[in-house]
């Protein structure tokens, strides 16, 4: 493709393209069987041969024959079935647990609290979720004790029998009340914030001075549950050697092997983690969750473990996608060209880090939009709530921001009576416009898509 | 207490705890592990069964409701020599992602085909309102089943061309 096309030239080559017999297939009918060297370094834009062919899953029919085994399809002799019983109370202090009752029962094998587990905190960059609350219960889906029962049925009751005292803390929930300074604190700090990120890029005050209009809004986003069909799911098998080989619905087996060493204290090659085929992710099986309770279960009985979360489970005891409070001042002259950007994110992290700082760092750098912005400052922070945790899921805080640039975006359009396309071309980054971050960006194609989309549907007709 | 039911062409005579559920009796007793618990409350349709023509939640049918009846499973769709028309056009049109709520689709599916062999694109949806898909969006899925409609009624082959005379 010609470098120096226009954009217009571009859509036309791209249009015949996909009106030929081989629209994507830049190599001809026959593939080389060795690729010519000056082709492992690809022309930017240019399709591979993977693009456009007619594929199948390799797995696919196994799973329409109903033949896939995912983790509750498979069981071990002799195996039992492990439930966790969940605070129900959003912050208190954990004054005792009695689970006399619970262990007498007839078909329950083993019982474990907070006090049995040897590390009893994790986490891939604050190490602040514990894997059975033990002294301090910091939202209501936290574990306090856990079951092991020859039944599922046998296991839910003898949770009904253990008994907990609480005394109640004083909780937050809003993330604005709690990064006050006399907010009550989630965790033994000094401030609910526990992770920060701030980018400047020009003089965004001098600018908004400068600007014709200044637009200021405030976008809310909610919290959003995975719901993978398939809940979370484990078994555990500690072997007579010392050894314990867990199989799980986790999607990153190294990172659960490392969390395991660490709340198991025991050296990681005597851990096996096998993953199997996952009933769907989307960010929220990206860590350890009940996998160390399973595993001690299995230690304490000498025999393997199979727990899965229920439904309510998912909801209230796995990582959610970060509610966002986020505020907008955007100052622009008369043509719609945005000349500053000034920002302000709050994220809801719940009750622990969990990947909030990942989420954190990508929402403050995308948060200015694919826009041409000499003069930015965005301060972002993640605080503490008494609150489902929050955590991976898809994007990692992109969706949230673009939710809040996208309607200021039309919000200014509207405003200034310039179509809402025009404004987003007017704006757009091109190759070699400078991100943010100061990164030089290659292979930009914002406008090509905008106006390939718009025409696609229709957008200068008004239909969709 | 004691059921009697026909599971995808075969007898069973089987003892359970009066609490199992369908589900529970396909699935543990029987071993047929395709139909999955999603909810466990009769939303998401991961464990759809084909019980006297109708698909059915097995997470909400007693075990004890089944009794004296017919249930087919996605371990009865495909013989041994062939997959199921809309077995294959879910394969073709990787229909599929995770496959979890697979084998449920395919079954509400089958229960609508075999009650209306030529649907229109609502009525597909229609049909599998009652499966939740978290990977697909659906469309993939849609267009499986009309496919299949069409083999199944000798319009056209699986790789979409007419089917002389």
């Amino acid at each position: 493709m010609n470098k120096g096309a226009t954009v217009e030239e571009k859509l036309h080559i791209a249009e015949q393209g996909l009106a030929s017999e081989n629209p994507l297939r830049v190599y001809g009918d026959t593939l080389p069987a060795v690729f010519p060297l000056e082709l492992l370094v690809p022309e930017v834009r240019q399709q591979t041969p993977a693009v456009g062919q007619r594929v199948t899953r390799p797995d696919g029919r196994m799973h329409g024959l109903g033949q896939t085994r995912y983790i509750d399809d498979m069981a071990f002799p002799g195996m039992l079935y492990a439930k966790i019983k969940r605070a129900g109370v959003a912050s208190a202090r954990i004054v005792s647990i009695d689970t006399s009752e619970a262990e007498a029962m007839p078909g329950v094998v083993a019982v474990l609290t907070g006090r049995d587990v040897p590390v009893n905190s994790f986490g891939p960059s604050f190490q602040d979720q514990p894997v059975l609350a033990d002294e301090r219960v910091f939202h209501a889906g936290d574990g306090v004790a856990a079951v092991a029962a020859v039944s599922e049925q046998i296991a839910e009751e003898a949770l009904t029998k253990i008994k907990v005292e609480y005394e109640a803390l004083p909780a937050v929930f809003d993330p604005l009340e709690a990064i006050k300074d006399d907010a009550p604190k989630v965790h033994a700090t000094e401030s609910n914030i526990y992770a920060r990120k701030v980018i400047i890029k020009g003089d965004v005050e001098q600018a908004l001075a400068a600007s014709d209009h200044v637009f200021e809004g405030q976008y809310r986003t909610q919290m959003v549950e995975h719901v993978p069909i398939e809940p979370h799911a484990s078994i555990a098998l500690w072997d007579a050697n010392g050894r314990v080989t867990v199989y799980s619905s986790l999607g990153r087996i190294t990172l659960g092997r490392a969390d395991l060493a660490r709340t198991l204290r025991m050296p990681i090659n005597r851990i096996r983690l096998v993953g199997t085929i996952v009933g769907g992710n989307f960010g929220g099986k990206n860590e350890i969750t009940q996998e160390p309770v399973l595993a001690l279960l299995s230690k304490k009985t000498g025999r393997p473990v199979k727990g899965v979360y229920t439904r309510s489970e998912e909801f209230i005891a796995s990582t959610t996608r970060h509610p966002f409070i986020m505020d907008f001042k955007t100052g622009v002259n008369r043509e719609g060209r945005i000349l500053a950007r000034k920002i302000r994110l709050v994220l809801d992290g719940g009750a622990y880090c969990s990947w909030s700082e990942t989420t954190l760092g990508k929402a403050a750098i995308l948060s200015v939009g694919p826009y041409r912005i000499d003069n930015v400052h965005v301060e972002a922070c993640v605080v503490y709530t008494n609150k489902t945790m929050t955590g991976a899921m898809r994007g990692f805080g992109a969706p949230q921001v673009c939710f809040a640039y996208e309607s200021q975006m039309d919000e200014i359009a509207s405003a200034l009576g310039i179509d809402p396309l025009e404004i987003r071309l007017r704006n757009a980054f091109e190759t070699g416009s400078i991100s943010p971050t100061g990164q030089v960006l290659d292979s930009v194609v914002v406008k090509e898509s905008l106006l390939q989309a718009a025409r696609r549907f229709g957008w200068k007709e008004g239909g969709a | 207490m004691d059921i009697r039911l026909t599971v995808n062409g075969s007898q069973h005579a089987l003892s359970v705890p009066p609490e199992t559920t369908l589900l529970g009796l396909l699935r543990n007793q029987l071993g047929h592990t395709g139909a999955k618990l999603g909810c466990d409350v009769g939303d998401c349709g991961a464990c759809t069964v084909i019980v006297d023509g109708k698909p059915v939640n097995a997470c909400l049918m007693l075990a004890g409701q089944a009794d004296g009846r017919e249930i087919l499973t996605i371990e009865g769709l495909a013989s041994r020599e062939q997959l199921h028309p809309i077995q294959r056009a879910f394969e073709e049109h990787a229909s599929l992602q995770c496959g979890f709520c697979g084998p449920g689709v395919i079954l509400s599916a089958k229960a609508l085909l075999d009650e209306n062999p030529d649907p229109s694109r609502q009525e597909v949806r229609d049909g599998l309102a009652g499966n939740l898909c978290r990977c697909t969006g659906y469309t993939k899925m849609i267009d499986a089943v009309l496919h299949a409609a069409r083999v199944m009624r000798n319009e056209t082959d699986h790789s979409g061309a007419k089917v002389e005379g």
